[in-house]
Order: C-alpha cells, then sequence, then structure tokens
C-alpha cells in the first residue's frame, strides 16, 4: 500500500467509508440500461430490464424511431471470451399489436458479467445492426412471500405427518388378508413410527443446513459495489482509493480501461444540498489509485461516485463520501468541469429542460432535452461535444440511493460499446451538436431528483441543475 | 360427507358386509373385474414422469431454454397429478363408500385405502408441493442455478413416491390375484420397476456416460442401484426371468428414446452453442444391464434355497464380474468410429459440449489412480452384494403385502 502523504495526521479529509446503497453497477440503483442508436438505417430507442438473478431473464423494449421496421432479432452474448464467438439462434421480438414501433421480448442470460445484446433490424432499407451492452449481475436474493411460506409449511406439516402414518399402516396392516381385523397399534408399529419420525426431521434438519448453504453462496455472489475513499495528500492534492468489498474473484482493478479518454470519471456532489457538483478524472497511479488535484470547493460533506470500466467491459461505479475543508484549489483544467448548481450561466446564458406538462413516472423510458438559451432568449448554436458526446447528465436522487451518468446514446458506457463493438464505438462519436441535447434514461423509483447537465459551449463545460418529482 | 359417498359410489361397487377373515372369498370378490383403473393411471403417471424426465434432459442438451411450461416438465407434473387425483379418489372413496376395497385397505390418518394409493398419492402431493418451491427458489437465487437443488430434490422424492407407490398398489392386488390375473399384474409390476431403474440411472447419468465407462465410480454407482431392483424383482413376482424382463425393459426404454427423440427438430435457444444441433439429443446407448440381469435369473434358478445373505454374495459376485468386462469392452466400442451412427448414438453431442471435451474428442475420462481404481472396484463389489441383500429384504416383504 502507497503512503505518499507523510502527512496523514496533517490530512484534512477522513473516510466515512459508508457505501451508499447495496445495488449498484454501471450506476447506483438504477440497474436498466437505455440505449439510442442506429441499427443500419433504423432508429431506435432501447431499454434493457436486468434479472434481479442470475441465470435470469432480461426484458428488453425497442421503440423504432422511424416506421418502416418489419423485424427486430435479438441475441445475448458474453461480450468477450470464447463465448461471445458461439451464439445461439436469435429471438424474434414482438411487436406490439397497439403501437407498431414499440417491440418486445425476453432473453436469458446464463452468468455473471458483461453481456451484450446483438439486435438485427430488418426493413426496407435492408438490415442493420446495433449491440447494447448489459452488466449481468444479481442483485437481490428475492424473500418469500407470507402465501408461499405458510403454503409450503403446511405441506411440510402434512406430508412428514402422512409418511409417519403410512409407515405405521404398513407395518400393522399391509400384509393383513383383506377382511381380517386390523391389530391396535403395536410397539412394532410404534417404533416404526418413531423411526420414520426420526429419519424425516434428520433429513429435514439436513435439508435446512443445505438451504442455508446455497443462500449463503447466493449472497455471497450479490454484487457488492466498490468502495471510493478519499484523503488529502498535500495541500490541494486527493488521493483516491479504490476498495473492494470482496465479490467475484473475475473482478480485478488491474484491468481498467479509459472511457472517454479517462480510467475514471469521479464526480464530487455537496450533501445534503447537491448545491456543488463536480465532474473530474483523476489518474491512475497505481492499482486502485487515484491522484488529483481538487478545484477550488466550498467546505461541507461530498458523495464521490467514480465511474470505470473493466476490459471486459463491465461498468461500474465506487461510492463513498468524504469531508472536506474549503479548499483553495486549482482551476479546472482539461475535461474538468462543474462548480455551484445553478442553471443560470451568466452573461445572460441560462440553461433550460424542454418538457411538456406530461409527468415523469418510474421505469418509463423518456427523452429528457436540454438546451441553452442566449441573451436573446434563443437557444445556442454554437454547443461543441464534450468528450466525444452532445453532452453528459447525471440523475442524482436526493436520499442517494440512485446515481446515473447518461449520455445522448443512453445510459451504457460508451467504453464498453468499445469493447463489443469498435465500429459502433466509432461511429458514435458526435462531431455537431445540439442546440437541443437529449438523454434517454428511465428514473427508476419514485422520489425527489436533482438533474445535473453538463454542455460544452465557446470551449467552457456548462453545468445546468434541474430538479425532478418522479411520482 | 354423503354427497361424496353418493358420488363416488359407482366409481367403488359395493361389496358384501365384512365377514371375518376370509382371505380366498375377499380376494375374489375384490379382484374379480380384472386389472383395476387405478393402477391403469398410476402406471400411466409412472410413464408419463420417466419419459417426462428423459425429455427435460434432452430438451436441456438441445435446446437450453425452457419455461415451467415446457411439454416435458408438464409431462412430470402430469406425473403428481395424476397419482394426487387417481389416489385422493381412491381414498375418498374407498373411506366413504361401501367399496370393496375396503377389506383390503390399511387406516392413515382416519382414512382408508389400498397401502400403495397413500404412498402414490403422498408422492403426488410431494410433486405437487415443489412447483411454487422451485418457482420461488429460481425467482430468489436464479434459473437453474444447479440440478441438484432442495426443490429438484422435493420433486425427485415425489417422483419415486408415486412410483413405490405404484409399486406397492401393484403387489397388493398382484399378491390377491390368482392365474391369469396375477401373470398380467406380475408383468406391470415388472414394468415398473423397470421404469424404476430408469429413473434411479438419471441420478448417476454423470457417472454412467460413455466417457466414464473405464473408471471404477461408474461400476460403483451402478452397483448400488441395479442390483436392488433386480432382487425385488426377483422376490416379488414368481417370473423366472424376472431380472431379465427389468433389465430388457429399462434397454427397450432408451434405445426407443435413442432412436425417436433425434426424430424431432430442436435449436439451441442458450450460448455458447459450441456445437450445431438440429434434433433433440437422446441419452447414450442403454448400459448392457441385460447380461448381469439374465444370469442373476439363471443363477436364481440353480440355487433356489439359499439364504438371503449366500444369495446375496454369489449375485453380488456375478453381476460385477459378468457386467464389468461386457460394459468396458462395449464402452471402447461405444468410443470407436463403427459407434458413430444413429445406432448406438456416439454422434450426438450437446449444444454446449466443448469441441475439447472428452466426449467430443472420444477420450476415456481416467481421473482414478490405479491403486483408487481397484478400491473402487473392490468397494463395487461390496455395493453390489449389499444392494442385492436389501432388495431381497425388500422383495421378501412385498411379496407378503396384501392390501
Amino acid at each position: 500500500m502507497r503512503e505518499t502523504g507523510s502527512d496523514v495526521s496533517a490530512a484534512k479529509l477522513f473516510l466515512l467509508g459508508a457505501l451508499c446503497c447495496g445495488a449498484a453497477f454501471a450506476h447506483v440503483g438504477s440497474p436498466d440500461v437505455f440505449y439510442q442508436g442506429k441499427a443500419g438505417a433504423y432508429p431506435l430507442l432501447v431499454a434493457i430490464r436486468p434479472p434481479e438473478v442470475i441465470p435470469g431473464v432480461a426484458r428488453i423494449e425497442v421503440r423504432s424511431l422511424a416506421p418502416g421496421l418489419q423485424q427486430l432479432q435479438l441475441t445475448p452474448t458474453p461480450m468477450t471470451g470464447e463465448a461471445a464467438n458461439h451464439p445461439p439462434i436469435a429471438d424474434i421480438a414482438v411487436q406490439s399489436p397497439i403501437d407498431p414501433q414499440f417491440y418486445e421480448g425476453s432473453l436469458w442470460l446464463m452468468q455473471m458479467g458483461s453481456w451484450v445484446v446483438h439486435i438485427h433490424a430488418t426493413g426496407p432499407a435492408g438490415t442493420g445492426d446495433l449491440v447494447v451492452p448489459v452488466p449481468a449481475v444479481a442483485t437481490r436474493i428475492r424473500p418469500m412471500n407470507s402465501g408461499v411460506g405458510y403454503f409450503l409449511l403446511g405441506m411440510m406439516v402434512f406430508l412428514v405427518t402422512g409418511l409417519v402414518s403410512i409407515a405405521g399402516a404398513a407395518v400393522r396392516e399391509a400384509q393383513l388378508e383383506p377382511g381380517q381385523p386390523s391389530p391396535r397399534w403395536t410397539p412394532k408399529t410404534l417404533l416404526t413410527m418413531a423411526c420414520t419420525a426420526a429419519i424425516l426431521a434428520f433429513a429435514l434438519w439436513r435439508g435446512n443446513i443445505w438451504w442455508a448453504e446455497d443462500a449463503a453462496v447466493s449472497q455471497q455472489r450479490l454484487f457488492k459495489p466498490l468502495g471510493i475513499s478519499a484523503r488529502m495528500t498535500d495541500g490541494d492534492h486527493a488521493e483516491f482509493r479504490l476498495n473492494d468489498p470482496g465479490w467475484l474473484r473475475l473482478r480485478r482493478l488491474d484491468d481498467l480501461i479509459p472511457d472517454h479518454g479517462h480510467l475514471m470519471h469521479l464526480f464530487l456532489v455537496r450533501w445534503p444540498a447537491m448545491d456543488q457538483v463536480f465532474h473530474l478524472h483523476p489518474d491512475q497511479t497505481a492499482t486502485g489509485f487515484f491522484d488529483l488535484d481538487l478545484p477550488p470547493l466550498p467546505a461541507g460533506e461530498y458523495r464521490i461516485f467514480g465511474d470505470i470500466v473493466h476490459e471486459n467491459g463491465f461498468a461500474e461505479t465506487a461510492v463513498g463520501q468524504v469531508t472536506l475543508p474549503d479548499l483553495r484549489g486549482k482551476p479546472l483544467v482539461g475535461d474538468d468541469a462543474g462548480g455551484a448548481a445553478t442553471s443560470d450561466l451568466g452573461h445572460g446564458y441560462r440553461m433550460i429542460w424542454q418538457h411538456d406538462a406530461t409527468p415523469v413516472t418510474a421505469k418509463g423510458v423518456r427523452l429528457f432535452s436540454f438546451a441553452i438559451l442566449g441573451p436573446d432568449g434563443k437557444p445556442v448554436n454554437d454547443l461543441q461535444p464534450y468528450m466525444g458526446m452532445g453532452g453528459h447528465a447525471e440523475f442524482v436522487k436526493r436520499d442517494g440511493s440512485v446515481f446515473a451518468h447518461v449520455h445522448p446514446t443512453g445510459s451504457v458506457s460508451m467504453a464498453s460499446v468499445a469493447v463489443a463493438s469498435p465500429e459502433q464505438m466509432a461511429a458514435m462519436h458526435e462531431t455537431t451538436v445540439g442546440p437541443v441535447v437529449s438523454f434517454p434514461f428511465g428514473v427508476p423509483a419514485p422520489g425527489s431528483y436533482r438533474i445535473f447537465v453538463q454542455l460544452k459551449r465557446a470551449g467552457k463545460v456548462e453545468t445546468g441543475t434541474f430538479d425532478l418529482e418522479v411520482k | 360427507m354423503e354427497a361424496t359417498a353418493m358420488s363416488t359410489a359407482a366409481a367403488f361397487p359395493s361389496s358384501r358386509p365384512r365377514t371375518g377373515p376370509q382371505a380366498g372369498t375377499q380376494a375374489s370378490a375384490i379382484e374379480s373385474a380384472g386389472i383395476p383403473w387405478y393402477i391403469w393411471l398410476s402406471v400411466a403417471g409412472v410413464t408419463s414422469a420417466v419419459i417426462g424426465v428423459h425429455w427435460d434432459i434432452s430438451w436441456h442438451r438441445s435446446i437450453g431454454r425452457d419455461t415451467f411450461w415446457t411439454p416435458a416438465h408438464i409431462a412430470i407434473q402430469l406425473c403428481g397429478i395424476i397419482a394426487g387425483i387417481t389416489c385422493g379418489w381412491l381414498i375418498l372413496g374407498t373411506t366413504f363408500t361401501r367399496s370393496a376395497l375396503r377389506e383390503a385397505s390399511v387406516n392413515v390418518l382416519g382414512f382408508r385405502a389400498p397401502l400403495g394409493a397413500f404412498i402414490c398419492a403422498w408422492g403426488g402431493f410431494t410433486m405437487i408441493t415443489s412447483a411454487p418451491f422451485d418457482d420461488w427458489w429460481h425467482n430468489a437465487y436464479g434459473l437453474d442455478v444447479k440440478i441438484l437443488s432442495p426443490p429438484h430434490v422435493v420433486l425427485a422424492l415425489g417422483m419415486v413416491g408415486v412410483e413405490i407407490g405404484a409399486l406397492v398398489l401393484i403387489t397388493a392386488a398382484m399378491n390377491r390375484a390368482a392365474d391369469r390375473l396375477r401373470n398380467r399384474l406380475e408383468l406391470l409390476f415388472l414394468y415398473v420397476a423397470a421404469m424404476i431403474l430408469v429413473v434411479l440411472m438419471v441420478l448417476v447419468l454423470e457417472f454412467t456416460h460413455r466417457v466414464y465407462l473405464h473408471t471404477a465410480i461408474c461400476y460403483r454407482v451402478i452397483s448400488m442401484l441395479v442390483p436392488v431392483t433386480l432382487a425385488i424383482a426377483w422376490r416379488s413376482t414368481r417370473s423366472r426371468w424376472s431380472a431379465t424382463i427389468v433389465a430388457g425393459c429399462y434397454s427397450a426404454f432408451l434405445l426407443a428414446l435413442l432412436w425417436i427423440l433425434p426424430l424431432f427438430p430442436a435449436q439451441p435457444k442458450l450460448g455458447p452453442v459450441m456445437h450445431e444441433v438440429k434434433q433433440f439429443i437422446p441419452a447414450g446407448f442403454p448400459l448392457l444391464l441385460i447380461v448381469p440381469a439374465y444370469l442373476l435369473d439363471l443363477l436364481r434358478a440353480r440355487v433356489p434355497g439359499w439364504s438371503n445373505w449366500k444369495l446375496s454374495l454369489a449375485g453380488g459376485a456375478l453381476f460385477v464380474l459378468a457386467f464389468v468386462p461386457v460394459q468396458w469392452y462395449f464402452g471402447t466400442f461405444l468410443q470407436s468410429p463403427r459407434a458413430r451412427n444413429w445406432f448406438f448414438g456416439s454422434i450426438y453431442y450437446d449444444y454446449f459440449q466443448s469441441p475439447k471435451s472428452f466426449a467430443a474428442t472420444y477420450r476415456f475420462v481416467s481421473f482414478e489412480s490405479p491403486a483408487e481404481f481397484r478400491t473402487g472396484m473392490a468397494l463395487a463389489l461390496c455395493c453390489a452384494v449389499v444392494s442385492i441383500w436389501l432388495g431381497l429384504g425388500a422383495g421378501d416383504w412385498l411379496r407378503r403385502v396384501r392390501r
């Protein structure tokens, strides 16, 4: 372990260490995958709802954003490795009889790790393909509902009682000639019933142990998010460290690949007001260690969200929190951005969220559209790509249970797409942006959210802040 | 209660009032109508389960993905439903009507019916119980994370319950019957015993694949499960060829699967697909159990007065000494190019079978040292002896069952 800080005692930061919540991988508390892209000539909006358990069944919803599509074929494979080269036969997505541009399907994800769904579109404009990365992890052991529990308990009592009685009857009467009167309880009968009961009790006891062992194995396999801790090492210089709580052996920390040119996208959000947000990019100095000169920021408790991608395309978000003092800091440079949460960008400019009166509902897929208005009240036309994308948006729930980093292409990490299909990734880089930038996303649960939107114009990344109530 | 009695009266014809232990008269009154409907239905249930199990295994080897409602699963659950309804009806009818069967019934928790009906019903209810348990298990821990899971064991216990129940139901009727009816019931008994053997062999399928035929563990598990079944058939029936018939039915059943299943198209729906599969993949060629079974029948005919222990020692040794060399060299044949055809079935691979696997490269698994192999074979011999002894004991008990 590196102890560069000769000044641990002088450190102004300390790790609280608590993780925000249990279910998290590519994002926090937002397991569904949203993706917007083109399969050949056909623009598609895809939502994939991964299962809570693996192996399990993922539900897939696809909306064709233009008419004419005739058929969609869906095929899941692991993203990398030998199995990626041997797909099963494709499933035909079912077209909605009410909405002909809406298709549904379901696919089995057989093992934990990084998967990809291949979408093959067919229509009058020929065929086209789209790949959508999907992380497959077990996130929850569903408890048994009381109805099933009482039924099984009742049946267990019934079956045990029945078998003990059957054993008694077998000894007492089974070998009597028909019509011969049945004897009363004999010691042999009682002994047989007692032995049967003892054997069943032993079997149930062993079965219970077996069940508990299986449950423990499943518990161990549940996804455990990486933790991230921070400490000041020298002035405004901070060191971030990834902490693996112990999940599967397949998770490593020395296999990170760059996403938009950075090994980590680090978000600092002042908590609980969420009035300061920073999107930073620390440099990796050793396996699991990252360094960064922090920008000027006010004191307070900050939530840390660190987005990383492994070489197999598996994306996850490390979570932690830290208490910071007032920092004079270094000016933001490169792709780093952030500051006070506001939509007033100064000099008469402001960022707006274009939406109608339709309420946002949980799980519903929609496009969240934003633009920057100039002093004349009209959308500016000089938006620029920000790290190859039209913009970046972060959806953060006020209770800290949800954090999702979304692009105009959706919630999928671009590095994951690059692993799955370098050609598709190359086609995704945006060279022209706006004036309206839209993010496809489905808010995972009801509650109060804050949306941080980052758009770039005139060489500067502007951060707008919006509040969202989800019913 | 009266309504039940009225509605079931037609299905359970009245008998004379009970007059005491007049065994012959009672038996003829009960069995005069031939093989009862409930025996046919219980045999149908057993057959449905056994077909369903092999169909399901083939489904997982050829298609992979399934739901609760696949035909194979329905065939398995049909066994529980048939057994539960049939024997539930039989129990209610025997309990609440003046059925002739009442005289040949046992009392379980205040209800009356033949012992086999209670065992069958217990198995059926156990199978039905496993369905919601398995459904919850899949939702909680994943779809078929492993085959040997608690709900699957509950299902298997229920299935075995139905099969043993059917066997006892037939046994009681068989032991009360005479002449031609007894012969017909004996054939049904041997058929159900063969189905039980098929299911027992499913439990050890992993160790009896052709690539394991040169390991001791293969012969050890076979020696544990096969002789007990053959010995039960020996003692429970009067047929001179009981063991041969059981082994013959087992072989015929598996050969039918081997030749019929590939006639139906199938495509893998799970990846990775390492082999192109176009049809259902059957289980392999049956084990040559017919050889030791035939020799055991010859032995029994020559030593009618031997005690159970003496017969167990001789029978166990004969089983191992006859079966191991025959199956060993047949295993070599199954790995050879001459067996790579539809008849012997060495051409079929699971869709997920690696091209480098033992099965795909026709190599034998070899993980036992020479010492372990010798010990394993000695254990196989011991297992065969004990297995026959247990079977003889169970057969002796079954031979006396009247109700």
